[in-house]
């Protein structure tokens, strides 16, 4: 009003034309802009809904198809070699022993005998390749140095660790997914990218956790990773993500600054994980 | 012939609500129908009181005005800083109308209530509609009863702001000539009402949309 000081009665009434068109036409134009815009972001929405359901129906069936893997592997090695050793054992032990002389009877004893003991062994390599009994008992870290003593003992590659703020356990469960995790890790790195070594390492800093895995050999850089997480094959790869998902936790994957090494960093939440 | 139809139109918004009860019956509306009652009653009364107290009306449908509309958008906005910052507003209008109710003496318009009620209106509509893009309730926003209300405001008042600024400068024979802005977007105004009213019920209260998210 005090802007607008027009006294004279044409100037008014140019002034209230003019403003009158001009507040019409922005009023008109902002709701069409308006309601235009609205089903852009309505429309993109839906789109990122749609790529995230395919995200979780890809990591889903990743999972589903792992674990029919595991039971068909379990299946044959039980159908394979604990069936085989049982059925020979009781060849041994079949009811022809009681015809047979003693010392034939005794040596087919101690035979049928070593074979239950190869039979128990294997059941029990099975059962610890299911669920380590070390990790239950000792802890994260004992059951990741075990398996990697196991891993330079065979000499193909020197693999060690070092947990520098591990004076507390995590829950059963947790260890259980971060050591399925690592594992993941380790055989990918065996498999497929001809390492000399690896390092593993924990540490805390503030209330966040950190496993960081190095390794001398071909690795991913996050780039990788995300493109094989979006295509259909990267199985163990999906694995590790669903895995992590539960403890709401990341994973990256770099190449070092110094262009030697690769390392995979696992990043958790103290208070998800305490 | 105008001036009829614009008052006439008022009964509009009035009949469709209480004839799709049961789709309106929301408290938010109810505000929105006794706004129509009185501004039917407002338009009538210009007929039956003397041209002195012209004033004294306009004013108190200013204030109606401007009440309802923000009782009306307070429980419809979701963003607590624009709820506050309508509070305040709302405050520190009556200030300024009682500062013009004492200024003016026996014209038949005030202008500069009228004019700042305009702009508060007019920034509150597009602020609702701010967040409208912002955090979209629904698919479609012209399927929502609100959007209709807060349009038909900002449509009337954006489109009568000049009119209502220079209202008390112009002599009385111009000023009835142009009021025809006012009893156009009257009708307008009725019109987005009624369609308000008219929409299913489903469409007020609106299903929120799945927020996407990516976090692990």
């Amino acid at each position: 009003m005090y802007l607008l000081q027009v006294n004279n009665p044409a100037g008014i009434t140019s002034v209230m034309f003019f403003g009158t068109i001009g507040m019409l036409t922005l009023t008109v134009g902002l709701i069409v802009f308006i309601i235009f815009h609205q089903r852009k972001v309505i429309r993109y929405q839906g789109t990122l809904q749609r790529m995230e359901q395919d995200q979780q129906r890809m990591l889903l069936n990743a999972s589903i198809r792992l674990q029919e893997e595991e039971r068909q592997r379990l299946a044959a090695d039980l159908h394979d070699d604990a069936g085989p050793l049982l059925a020979t054992a009781r060849l041994y032990l079949n009811e022809n022993l009681v015809n047979m002389d003693k010392v034939s009877q005794l040596q087919s004893i101690y035979n049928a005998k070593q074979i239950i003991d190869d039979t128990i062994q294997l059941i029990r390599n099975i059962s610890h390749s299911l669920m380590p009994p070390t990790l239950k008992n000792f802890g994260l870290e004992s059951a990741v140095n075990d398996l990697f003593q196991k891993i330079s003992g065979s000499g193909s590659l020197n693999a060690s660790c070092r947990f520098h703020d591990y004076k507390e356990r995590l829950k059963t469960e947790d260890e259980l997914i971060l050591f399925r995790v690592l594992q993941e890790l380790v055989n990918n790195i065996l498999k497929h990218s001809n390492a000399s070594f690896i390092h593993v390492t924990q540490n805390i800093n503030g209330d966040r956790f950190f496993l960081r895995l190095h390794h001398d050999g071909r690795g991913l850089t996050q780039s990788d990773f995300e493109k094989l997480n979006k295509s259909p094959v990267g199985l163990g790869l999906k694995n590790i993500q669903s895995r992590l998902k539960l403890l709401s936790g990341n994973i990256y994957f770099e190449k070092d600054v110094s262009q030697t090494y690769y390392k995979v960093t696992i990043e958790l939440s103290k208070e998800e994980i305490s | 012939m105008l001036r009829t139809l614009s008052i006439n139109s008022g009964f509009l918004p009035i009949i469709f609500f209480l004839l799709f009860l049961n789709r309106n019956k929301q408290k938010k509306l109810w505000v929105i129908f006794l706004y129509a009652v009185i501004s039917v009653l407002t338009d009538y009364s210009y007929d039956i009181i003397s041209r002195k107290n012209e004033f004294y009306i306009y004013s108190f449908f200013t204030i109606a005005e401007f009440t309802l509309y923000s009782i009306f958008l307070y429980y419809n906005l979701n963003t607590k800083l624009f709820k506050k910052l309508l509070l305040i507003s709302y405050i520190l209008f009556f200030p300024i109308t009682i500062y013009s109710f004492f200024q003016k003496e026996f014209e038949n318009f005030d202008s500069l209530t009228a004019s700042i009620e305009c702009i508060l209106i007019i920034l509150f509509s597009i602020l609702f509609l701010y967040e409208q893009i912002k955090e979209p309730e629904s698919i479609f926003i012209y399927t929502s009863k609100k959007f209709w209300i807060i349009v038909a405001f900002f449509l009337y008042l954006s489109s009568t702001l000049f009119l209502f600024m220079y209202a008390d400068k112009l002599p009385t024979m111009e000023k009835n000539y142009y009021w025809s802005i006012n009893f156009v977007f009257n009708i307008v105004k009725n019109i987005f009402f009624t369609i308000a009213f008219l929409l299913r019920k489903n469409a007020f209260s609106d299903q929120p949309l799945m927020k996407n998210q990516f976090n692990y």
